[in-house]
């Protein structure tokens, strides 16, 4: 199954040329900037897209490319103005279909989706699937995403959102302890199955992220919310690192590192024979370590220091335990 | 200003794709590859009338490839006096099927939505598809309404599996790959069509025909160790239509059967998290009922939770989580590594 590299970067510029023709033809007169925003591309793009366009054509009857045979565009208008007018079309007049695979990764990504609030409506999403289904070019590749249920947590910090006023909760932090929050919703964030809240903590004054499973008791207020948008930007990492981050050494096997791509930054390793390797993660606190270390039981093994080995084998002695005093294994 | 494109020196790879289909959309016949090769814009200057175009044809080749990657519809029409005669194979993009079906229209509000479920893949090749797939959506003009609130959305295939798996299922490629199974001490080689990869669970899940066993077959991605491999010569219709919600509906029956007792610490990580799946709706007691669909798969993360969680039963699972927990606090005992032993 060697595939070869895929020309990605000339399949993207094609399927942007496809595209903009039949938008380009919907809109008799459009600026240059109005386009790229609409496909959220850079103004350059545009151009250089037009550019080729203009320029393009069939071979026609005599195949050399005449006037006759190529698209044309208003080129005053386009140099001077900045603005495009397709004068000429040639042989397309509409939007192209979806692939397979583009269809597949669209209707996989609704049914992930399906726990937002705004999926509540099912059937207009399975209407939305059969439209991409029928727009595709072949049957989309069988992907599919186990619907969950809409997530009741979610559609109370939409709501507080839509209302611009703060949520509050109860919340168990990664070190066992539970704080009551009132936090200024501002964005829903998730990775595979877990979601997390992205908001201004009004109890520790800055920005937090919160996980959804670890809120209870979850309200809206009539508590506005502080205008945020000038001073407050949401790092785009989910989990950042900070200077008081302890660092831990771990072994584990090579295939095993991806689990932990989250907690190893730089990903460095070295090998300690056979397919095992050492690498060091930064952890807050060894609270959340231990829970890692023994979910990921047989495959991670600290190494040092040796007070982070201490509290992952106390961990896992007290879990022991609980079976040695119930009796039988 | 404009110039003729007989004169560019060097066509780039997107003018001769998006040439060559301008070409075979305008045909209504059909092209045979030597007019292509002769006539169309980024061929024709490369083109030796009576020379050998070797490599030419094989730019072709890979060209048509890529364009049918991108689901645009590029036929072979074989003559009918001469079947099998490839000089006289016409190629062509029959408009009918390179169009976007009429009835095919989106609102602002569906397309807010499609956005968002082309934002869910921000790794591996998924992500190119998404964004293709959003460039086509925007050409038909519709402006997105804006969602009230930001949600940033992400679904990971990590394994290693996932793209040579996805891929084999569209070209209808069997595949072969080592498979760890729980309990087995070491992998067994499996051959397999693959006619569905599914996220269940959090996991992601390969539903196919078991070449061996004569079965169809669920397997867990994050227990394939090694390649997946392209059997040669081996291949099937792709008729996946439906196996997809299939494969779902087999892993629900499965996670509807098992069934887990626990007992959860009160107030502790475990009881606020695991009792949001309580089977019996959310409960806020210390005993949690919990249905699964793999045991080993709870069981690692039963095992996180430590002393926290008690599994009453079933006895294997019982047996699983006490067994990890050993092997954790053996692991770690002593100051340094492999000082306990």
């Amino acid at each position: 199954m060697i595939a070869r590299p895929p020309a990605l970067g000339a399949s993207d510029k094609l399927t942007f040329l496809l595209s903009l023709i039949p938008y380009l033809m919907d809109h008799d007169s459009v600026t240059v900037a109005e386009a790229a925003l609409h496909f959220e591309v850079s103004a350059e793009r545009v151009r250089d897209a037009v550019r080729l366009i203009a320029v393009s054509g069939i071979p026609g009857e005599t195949h050399q490319y005449l006037d006759g045979d190529l698209f044309d565009i208003h080129w005053d208008e386009f140099e001077e103005n900045d603005r495009i007018v397709l004068t000429h079309l040639v042989a397309i007049d509409d939007s192209p279909r979806f692939s397979a695979r583009e269809a597949a990764a669209l209707i996989a990504g609704l049914q992930y989706l399906s726990s937002l609030p705004e999926n509540a409506d099912r059937d207009a999403v399975a209407s939305l699937m059969a439209k991409l289904t029928r727009g595709a070019s072949a049957t989309p590749t069988q992907l599919a995403v186990a619907s969950q249920d809409s997530d009741s947590a979610m559609a109370v910090i939409r709501a507080a959102g839509h209302d611009g006023v703060q949520v509050e909760f109860d919340y168990l932090n990664a070190r066992g302890e539970h704080e009551h929050r009132f936090v200024d919703p501002l964005r829903l964030e998730s990775i595979d199955t877990d979601w997390y809240l992205r908001g201004w903590c009004h109890l520790r004054r800055a920005p937090r992220t919160f996980r959804l499973d670890r809120m209870s008791e979850l309200g809206v207020t009539s508590i506005q919310i502080e205008a945020h948008d000038a001073q407050l930007v949401l790092p785009d990492a989910l989990f950042q690192a900070s200077a008081e981050d302890l660092s831990v050494v771990i072994e584990l096997p090579a295939s095993a590192l991806t689990l932990l791509a989250d907690y190893s930054p730089d990903r460095a390793t070295t090998s300690v024979g056979g397919d095992r390797v050492r690498t060091t993660l930064r952890v807050a606190h060894y609270h959340g370590l231990k829970r890692l270390v023994s979910g990921l039981a047989g495959l991670v093994t600290v190494v040092e220091p040796a007070e982070a080995r201490q509290v992952v084998a106390d961990w896992a002695t007290a879990g022991v335990a609980r079976y040695e005093a119930t009796g039988e294994a | 200003m404009p110039t003729s494109p007989d004169k560019s020196p060097r066509v780039t790879v997107e003018e001769r794709l998006f040439s060559l289909v301008l070409a075979l959309i305008a045909t209504e016949i059909g092209l045979t590859k030597a007019d292509i090769l002769a006539t169309v814009q980024g061929y024709r200057q490369r083109f030796t009338s009576g020379g050998d175009n070797a490599n030419l044809e094989r730019q072709f080749e890979r060209d048509k490839d890529d364009i049918r990657e991108l689901g645009i519809p590029l036929e072979m029409i074989e003559p009918a006096d001469d079947p099998g005669n490839n000089h006289l194979l016409r190629y062509r993009i029959p408009k009918g099927l390179y169009n976007l079906p009429p009835d095919v229209s989106f609102s602002p509000d569906e397309l807010m939505l499609l956005k968002l479920a082309a934002t869910v893949w921000r790794e591996g090749s998924l992500s190119a598809e998404s964004r293709r797939a959003l460039t086509k959506l925007n050409s038909l003009g519709v402006d997105s309404s804006d969602p009230v609130l930001g949600y940033a959305p992400s679904l990971r295939a990590r394994d290693a599996s996932f793209e040579p798996l996805s891929k084999a299922m569209d070209r209808g490629q069997v595949v072969a790959f080592l498979y760890l199974k729980p309990g087995e001490g070491s992998p067994r080689r499996r051959r397999v069509a693959p006619r569905a990869v599914v996220l269940h669970e959090g996991r992601w899940h390969l539903y196919g025909a078991d070449q061996d066993a004569q079965a169809t077959r669920t397997f867990l991605l994050s227990r394939i160790v090694g390649p997946v491999v392209a059997v040669p010569g081996d291949t099937f219709v792709p008729d996946g239509e439906g196996k997809g919600q299939r494969a779902l509906d087999e892993l629900d029956a499965l996670w509807a059967a098992n069934v887990a007792e626990l007992e959860v610490e009160a107030g502790s990580d475990a009881a606020v998290r695991l009792s949001k799946r309580e089977a019996h709706g959310p409960g806020a007691g210390t005993t949690v009922t919990l249905h699964y669909t793999d045991l080993d798969i709870l069981a690692d993360e039963l095992a996180g939770y430590g002393p926290e969680v008690l599994v009453r039963s079933p006895l294997a699972l019982r047996q699983a989580v006490r067994a990890r927990l050993v092997g954790v606090r053996d692991a770690h005992i002593g100051t340094t590594l492999g000082s306990a032993t």
